[in-house]
């Protein structure tokens, strides 16, 4: 790979790294001391400049760091999920101490979101099994939303102030709509096995999928862990998720029993994280715990392939993605990988438990 | 919030979770609750009624084998928990003189002793029993273990009468059809024609007898000093063994062809192309890898996972071709990545219709012969699979085996090993 930029965290191991959606040279990173198993956090604020990445500025935090969401009204403030459960709001230009603390989460807060479109709230979710709405002015949550196990994820839909989702250990993307009344489901309209069985014949064939013997059309029927998922930001209804069987499935939210669009097979360990690009509807990054980044297509976009028999593809052909690059610079798990929205496209930056933030062009590794 | 739960949390992540197969990659991890095998060993298998063990009772057998692993081993008698042997044919099960067996070896009254029967899967299941009751915590060390004396224990009161309730279920009384019979009858449903059975069973003895020439076998054998009575002259004298005697060089597909068939006059199944009626015994001491690092043993290879399957009573022989698939999904391996099947020959027949419809390659099943060449001592068989296995998957420089029989009245059972 030609150029790319690098920053250290050192004594810090990163869980996640976002852009600013503000400026087109400012990102964070949230990370954890000793692997965030035990110890304190750190949150980077990084500026991009004529000398590279420097630090702008840091936040220490007395429990490890999970993951962060930049405030989509206040170019200066960014949310942090924090392991004693607390989500803490910092502002850039107020030193060492968040401005806003909200500590309901009774375990490690995991994830958070900032609300896109409407922009006055934001989500986070637990291992204590629920999601919880927040505004940044009030100290106490508008809204909690159970899950009812570890919640690994959660997010906005980017088309949608209203509607949110959320993946759990239990193999499952939940998603809740805050305009339905409070009735006993709690916001909760639809439930996507992400192992349901397939639908229809895979197309293309899967090379290899991990787990399964050569020619097998599909690995993943055995439940597992979700620990990462992404709303596709043209196609409103398209979700990708992905965890601990290594392989990335992306789900019609409109048809939440049909079983997967497309997969994604090639990780060779845990799926940590995925992003869409801002910039084109069928390309997704993701990082795993295999140390590598890659870059996909979903196959939605590709001509209408020709089945085995030269028939045209059914409806309900499961398309298998295409990997079309893969970054191996991390030495430790790649934890977090998020995309540049600005500037020609494809930028991205990536982290990992070798205590680097990483910059770099998705492009390089398409011509590669 | 305790640095344990995140911990265990990451751990489950990256070990796939409960219930995910991890494929090969996975299983040739060393981690510390790995059940690794220390040490393995067999006696020589010897011709029933005829070799040289045929004077040695099963618990003698038993005896030898144990002592022999607690000094190839150099483990600490007192050490090992349990012990399972897999035995088939005894009376009571053989639970009373195994565990004598197992004092007269040299283990403290502290080691416990269990006898099971799973038919010809018993040296299997003992082996796996173990591992499960290691991996379960409820034992540190323990030895799987089977034995067969058919010189002195096989003969017609092997199965009980029928009662008129068993009889008066089809299905049933097919358990009671004896192996030969119904093997003969699925070589003609199955089309496995004489000439390839008698193809098949030649390539056992050719195989077997090149590694005994070649000196294959002496890892795994243990000599066991025993009194034999000459047949001719009456005498007893004693004498020490050391290979197997089934192994006739020089067979070929034609002298085969010449024996006449044993169950049915157009048959095609005979004495030279089943497996022989033998006495024989083998043991494996089987702990957690971090047991055995801490004691200082010789880590030879790890148990993986195994598989038990039903099938019909009649098609019993179809046994590994549904085990072994089954340990496959459970292991998350292909049979590309296993280097070497040992599959019991119960039969030519049946042994090579599961390795047609797998589709396993002639050269990696029984690379040293197997029953038909030198016997399968009932119980004894799955226990022997695991030395001659991991022995010559470590001389081959190879890594993954998988050792499977078909199990008499319609059952099967596989197991995932790996070299180290």
């Amino acid at each position: 790979m030609a150029s790319m930029l690098e920053f250290r965290t050192p004594g810090f191991n990163p869980y996640a790294v976002k852009y600013s959606p503000y400026y087109d040279s400012r990102l964070a990173v949230a990370a954890s001391a000793n692997y965030g198993i035990v110890g304190n956090g750190r949150l980077f604020c990084l500026g991009l400049g004529a000398a590279g990445v420097q630090l702008e500025k840091s936040f220490d935090t007395n429990d490890a760091l999970y993951d962060l969401a930049w405030s989509e009204i206040n170019e200066n403030q960014l949310v942090v999920a924090c392991g004693d459960g607390s989500i803490k709001l910092f502002d850039m230009g107020v030193n060492d101490f968040p401005v806003m603390n909200f500590h309901e989460h009774k375990r490690e807060a995991f994830s958070v979101c900032w609300n896109p479109i409407s922009k006055d709230n934001f989500i986070s979710s637990s291992w204590d099994g629920t999601v919880k709405l927040w505004s940044p002015t009030r100290n106490a949550s508008l809204t909690t939303l159970p899950i009812g196990c570890c919640t690994y994820s959660t997010a906005f839909s980017p088309s949608n102030p209203a509607l949110i989702s959320a993946v759990s250990a239990d193999s499952q993307i939940r998603l809740f709509d805050l305009r339905t009344p409070v009735s006993a489901k709690y916001h909760l309209v639809s439930i996507i096995p992400v192992h349901a069985p397939l639908s229809g014949p895979v197309l293309p064939r899967l090379a290899s999928t991990p787990g399964g013997p050569p020619g097998a059309t599909y690995a993943g029927a055995v439940p597992a862990e979700i620990l990462t998922h992404d709303w596709n930001k043209y196609n409103t209804n398209i979700v990708a998720a992905a965890g601990v069987d290594r392989v990335i499935r992306t789900f019609d939210v409109r048809n939440p029993t049909g079983g997967p669009r497309s997969l994604l097979a090639g990780h060779e360990y845990a799926v940590r994280r995925l992003a869409w690009s801002p910039h084109a509807n069928d390309i997704l990054v993701s990082a795993s715990y295999d140390m590598t980044v890659r870059v996909w297509t979903d196959g939605s976009t590709m001509l209408p392939a020709m089945g085995p028999g030269g028939q045209q593809m059914l409806d309900n052909t499961v398309r298998s993605g295409t990997q079309l690059g893969l970054m191996n610079r991390h030495t430790e798990f790649a934890t977090g990988v998020d995309w540049c929205l600005f500037g020609t496209g494809g930028w991205v930056a990536s982290v990992g438990w070798d205590e680097r933030v990483l910059l770099w062009d998705a492009h390089t590794l398409l011509r590669g | 919030m305790g640095a344990l739960d995140r911990l265990s949390a990451l751990g489950s992540q990256l070990s796939g979770g409960a219930g995910i197969a991890g494929g090969k990659a996975k299983i040739l991890e060393k981690n510390a609750d790995d059940i690794v095998v220390t040490a393995c060993l067999r006696t020589a298998i010897t011709r029933g009624g005829k070799g040289q063990f045929k004077d040695t009772p099963a618990a003698d057998l038993m005896a030898g084998a144990l002592k022999a692993i607690i000094d190839r081993s150099g483990i600490n008698p007192g050490l090992v928990e349990d012990i399972c042997v897999g035995t088939v044919l005894a009376p009571g099960g053989g639970a009373t003189e195994m565990r004598a067996a197992a004092l007269v070896a040299g283990f403290p009254e502290t080691a416990a002793v269990r006898t099971l029967n799973r038919q010809c899967s018993s040296g299997l299941q003992a082996c796996v029993d173990v591992a499960n009751q290691i991996r379960s915590g409820m034992i540190e060390i323990g030895i799987g273990a089977g034995v067969e004396s058919m010189s002195t224990q096989y003969g017609p009161g092997a199965v009980t009468e029928f009662s008129d309730l068993l009889e008066s279920c089809p299905e049933a009384a097919n358990c009671k059809v004896p192996m030969g019979v119904l093997s003969e009858d699925m070589a003609k449903a199955r089309g496995v024609s004489r000439a390839s059975q008698d193809a098949f069973a030649a390539a056992s003895f050719q195989k077997a007898a090149k590694a005994q020439a070649d000196g294959l076998f002496k890892e795994e054998i243990v000599p066991l000093k025993v009194k034999f009575e000459d047949p001719k002259s009456g005498e007893t004298r004693e004498i020490v063994v050391d290979r197997d005697d089934g192994i006739r060089p020089g067979t070929t597909v034609e002298s085969l062809g010449k024996i006449k068939a044993a169950f049915a006059k157009d048959g095609s199944i005979h004495a030279g192309n089943a497996s022989q009626v033998s006495d024989g015994a083998a043991a494996v001491l089987l702990m957690r890898r971090s047991t055995a690092e801490k004691l200082g043993q010789t880590i030879i290879g790890k148990y993986i996972a195994a598989s038990i399957v039903g099938v019909k009573p009649l098609l019993m022989g179809i046994g590994p071709w549904k085990a072994i698939p089954k340990v496959f999904e459970l292991t998350g391996i292909t049979k590309e990545d296993v280097d070497i099947f040992e599959i019991n020959e119960a039969f030519a027949s049946q042994c090579l219709w599961c390795a047609n419809e797998l589709g396993i390659p002639q050269e990696k099943i029984n690379p040293k012969g197997g029953a038909i060449a030198f016997g399968h001592p009932l119980g004894c068989t799955g226990a022997r699979q695991v030395s001659t296995l991991l022995y010559e998957l470590k001389r081959r420089g190879q890594q993954v085996g998988v050792t499977s029989m078909c199990v008499g009245t319609g059952m099967g059972m596989a197991a995932v090993w790996v070299a180290e």
